[in-house]
């Protein structure tokens, strides 16, 4: 594929140091991730995907290698232009939709009529209107997702990570999320980092699939999903093509957790 | 909200008659016929209703040095601001600690110290630092809710959601905005739910500091402690009854404000 890399880790490791104990979540991982690539980390739980992404964010710092973002070893702050979404519900619970989604808007200083058109916009593209007002309290989980959703990409991230964003939700809820995520992604072509234990939202949504060994996480095979764009996330699961990538992918995480569970 | 339960509310009417009648009733009733003087249950400590009726009416008139309604609003006076003082000073107080670890640390053995004495113990030397005037009172009953609030905020503040502050992070929040718009509004609904014992606190303070603090600072307190002077139980049942309006109002009053400002929270949704 083509397009220039954005985001670089080299030799990445991460050991947690537990009391007296060490453990080593994350062991001399490396790939690229080019630019408008989706990529999805998928391995059994426990594996550290979603520690690099974590990593990748600054919010935990390696402790071998490096990650470098548009030429920038990533250290300390966020790199710029990145965007997160974490499984747990971080929507600000004092803040009405609209607010929330207005946060990033606010903290770059954009002046407040810029900010209502493009607040509106957004809640236009999530098919939040009409909750304007509401109090994410009143809101079901997929909304409150949809919300933290609209609120970071609202702000044009130019990377975008994500942490089992949907994880959280029932199937039905969930598909709906995917069909809009991919009209949102194929709309902006952020490079997204998408990290799932869930290997057909894998395959539906990415461009690549990055399989993680048990802990502590190796890479161990990198497969490019040659389904074609843009993808309906229904029709997508019948097609040949997405059924042979299930199943050569399943084979290879199927032995990671049998050794989980073994 | 619940539907209003008419047959609870006749319940209550019911009860509070009957108690009032018996009060009556009962404090009518001669031990010994004919000896003046001799209650079955006597008057002279309970009082009656019909007397305090009619020493509220007589306190409540202009033909007395000191009203009803001087005293209440001294009372309600002091009670106010040794509110707003407490929960102000208490909620930065709290803010800055919860936010820092280090100083939280060196802060603990005194805190702890302080909140352990009881602070009726401070009433004397209050009133010598401060005089026989409202700041006595004011001060006392700040030091009561500067620490409730205090508690609340500090354990508010250490328990901001670490994703939150991740997220603001993200969304190019700096150290302030993420102050302002994270760390306080998350802290915040821990502080606001100190408010209703901070303002029941705050009146005990300021009664307790009218037992001690005199004339001067007028009070409900001190017409207590005046009526114990002169033994006269309906003067003090006038200033109970009016205390207890007093307390219901501003705890009704605060509930409101803290609906209001909470109603983000699930509990707080219709």
């Amino acid at each position: 594929m083509a397009g220039r890399v954005r985001i670089s880790i080299r030799d990445l490791s991460k050991t947690f140091v537990q009391g007296p104990r060490e453990v080593p979540a994350v062991s001399h991982v490396s790939f690229d991730i080019r630019d408008k690539e989706f990529v999805a980390l998928v391995g059994p739980s426990g594996c550290g995907k979603s520690t690099i992404l974590n990593m990748i964010g600054a919010l935990v710092a390696p402790s071998g290698g490096e990650i470098v973002v548009d030429g920038e070893r990533v250290a300390g702050a966020p790199p710029p232009k990145v965007g997160y979404v974490f499984q747990k519900d971080t929507v600000f619970p004092w803040r009405t939709v609209e607010r929330n989604i207005a946060l990033g808007l606010e903290y770059r200083g954009i002046p407040a009529a810029e900010r209502a058109a493009r607040v509106k916009e957004a809640i236009a593209l999530a098919g939040l209107e009409g909750f304007e007002e509401a109090f994410p309290a009143t809101l079901s989980g997929g909304m409150r997702q949809r919300v933290a959703l609209m609120r970071s990409l609202v702000v044009d991230p130019e990377i975008l990570l994500m942490d089992e964003p949907f994880g959280a939700l029932d199937t039905h809820t969930k598909l709906n999320l995917h069909a809009e995520l991919l009209r949102l992604w194929e709309a902006k072509q952020q490079t997204v980092v998408f990290v799932t234990h869930d290997l057909s939202e894998a395959i539906t949504l990415a461009d690549r699939i990055v399989v993680m060994t048990r802990r502590p996480g190796r890479i161990k095979q990198i497969y490019d999903v040659a389904l074609p764009r843009p993808r309906d996330v229904i029709k997508v699961r019948e097609s040949p093509e997405y059924l042979r990538e299930y199943g050569l992918i399943w084979h290879a995480l199927g032995e990671e957790f049998q050794e989980v569970a073994r | 909200m619940r539907t209003r339960d008419w047959g609870v509310i006749a319940w209550r009417l019911a009860i509070l008659v009957g108690f009032i009648g018996a009060w009556q009733w009962l404090t009518g009733i001669k031990a010994i016929s004919k000896t003046p003087g001799l209650y079955w249950i006597d008057p002279f400590f309970i009082s009656r209703p019909s007397l305090i009726v009619e020493r509220f009416l007589h306190l409540a008139s202009g033909n007395v040095r000191l009203s009803i309604w001087q005293m209440a609003l001294s009372t309600v006076q002091s009670t106010v601001w040794g509110f707003l003082v407490g929960i102000s000073t208490g909620f930065v107080a709290g803010l800055v600690l919860g936010r820092n670890d280090r100083l939280a640390r060196v802060f603990e053995p005194y805190i702890i110290a302080f909140n352990s004495l009881p602070r009726i113990a401070l009433v004397p030397l209050i009133t010598m630092i401060f005089g026989f005037g409202l700041l006595a009172k004011i001060v006392l009953a700040w030091t009561i809710v500067f620490f409730i609030v205090f508690f609340n905020t500090f354990q508010g503040a250490r328990s901001v959601d670490a994703d939150l502050i991740s997220t603001a992070r993200f969304l190019g929040a700096g150290e302030g905005q993420i102050m302002r718009t994270v760390i306080i509004p998350s802290t915040l609904a821990w502080t606001f739910a100190s408010l209703t014992p901070s303002i029941s606190f705050a009146l005990i303070g300021v009664v307790v500091g009218e037992f001690i603090g005199g004339e001067s600072g007028g009070g409900l307190g001190y017409l207590i402690i005046q009526s114990l002077g002169t033994l006269n139980a309906a003067d003090m049942m006038v200033a109970l009854l009016v205390l207890g309006v007093i307390g219901i109002v501003m705890a009704l009053g605060i509930k409101q404000v803290e609906t209001r400002l909470l109603r983000w929270r699930p509990e707080y949704q219709k």
